[in-house]
């Protein structure tokens, strides 16, 4: 059946958990491309480069009745105690998902958290803004 | 194996000059001599961006294997000149008698696997 995609259907995943309260996300690809334009051409041309992907959600930061919060999981990868820094295993395995009854469309990578910001403000409820990176090759896509 | 026939992405050249010694005296009086009459010392520099690896390593070996490196001359390639619409003459250096030759070695540089950029110094000599 035609369908139209909305808000309503969109979901977000960190490991293959879904996210609660999960405001807006977006992923962008890019292609950097290489000039190859030579003197004497009068149109640009170009040859592929690499690709990348990236983008930016926001959460409303909710505490569930376990006690655990749905930020967690993406904010330690990047809010973290120590002198280590981020390294290889901060990578976060993300999925994007599309759903329209049991037809699930996806976009699965692995990120790094490049930015995470989370206040407060008088009479609004606490979000946190989250930047991600992919890294590698997308896991699944299915769009 | 000639210079490698690939039109440049970017090419500067300089026109170099002529053979002069030049004398100045307490006064300030100048006196150039000249020892010859063909202009030499002409510079070009070639760019070639994102280029094939196959393409690069034309030069690689036309550096290695034809010239020796920066001693032997030679002829640059006609698309080298691509581009120039006046007299082939005015941007190079067999109109004034002389070949051209590496000032230096070829610059690689990867871009990408498979894709690299070179970039080439070379020098007009009698």
């Amino acid at each position: 059946m035609a369908k139209v995609y909305t808000g309503r259907d969109g979901a977000m995943q960190v490991s293959g958990s879904t996210v609660a309260k999960v405001v807006r996300f977006s992923v962008e690809s890019n292609l950097e491309t290489l000039e190859t334009t030579t003197l004497g051409d009068n149109l640009r041309s170009y040859t592929p480069g690499v690709v990348g992907y990236s983008g930016s959600c926001t959460l409303l930061y909710y505490k569930e009745n376990s006690g655990s919060r749905n930020t967690s999981s993406l904010l330690s990868a990047l809010v973290k105690t120590g002198t280590t820094g981020v390294s290889d295993s901060d990578t976060v395995q993300l999925t994007f998902r599309w759903i329209d009854g049991t037809d699930n469309n996806d976009i699965k990578l692995n990120a790094y958290v490049t930015g995470a910001s989370i206040g407060a403000d008088t009479g609004d409820i606490v979000r946190a803004e989250v930047s991600f990176v992919g890294t590698g090759q997308l896991l699944t896509v299915s769009i | 194996m000639a210079f490698p026939n690939l039109v440049p992405t970017s090419r500067s050249f300089d026109a170099g000059d002529f053979p002069i010694k030049t004398f100045k005296a307490q006064n300030g009086t100048e006196v150039r001599i000249l020892y010859g009459s063909n202009r030499t010392n002409m510079k070009m520099v070639l760019t070639y961006s994102n280029i094939t690896d196959a393409n690069a390593a034309l030069f690689l070996n036309h550096y290695n294997s034809e010239t020796s490196g920066t001693f032997n001359t030679f002829d640059i390639a006609s698309n080298t000149r691509s581009g120039w619409t006046a007299l082939d003459s005015y941007l190079g250096a067999t109109g004034s008698g002389n070949k051209w030759r590496y000032e230096n070695a070829p610059q690689q540089v990867q871009v990408r696997p498979g894709i690299s950029t070179v970039t080439v110094n070379l020098i007009g000599v009698l």
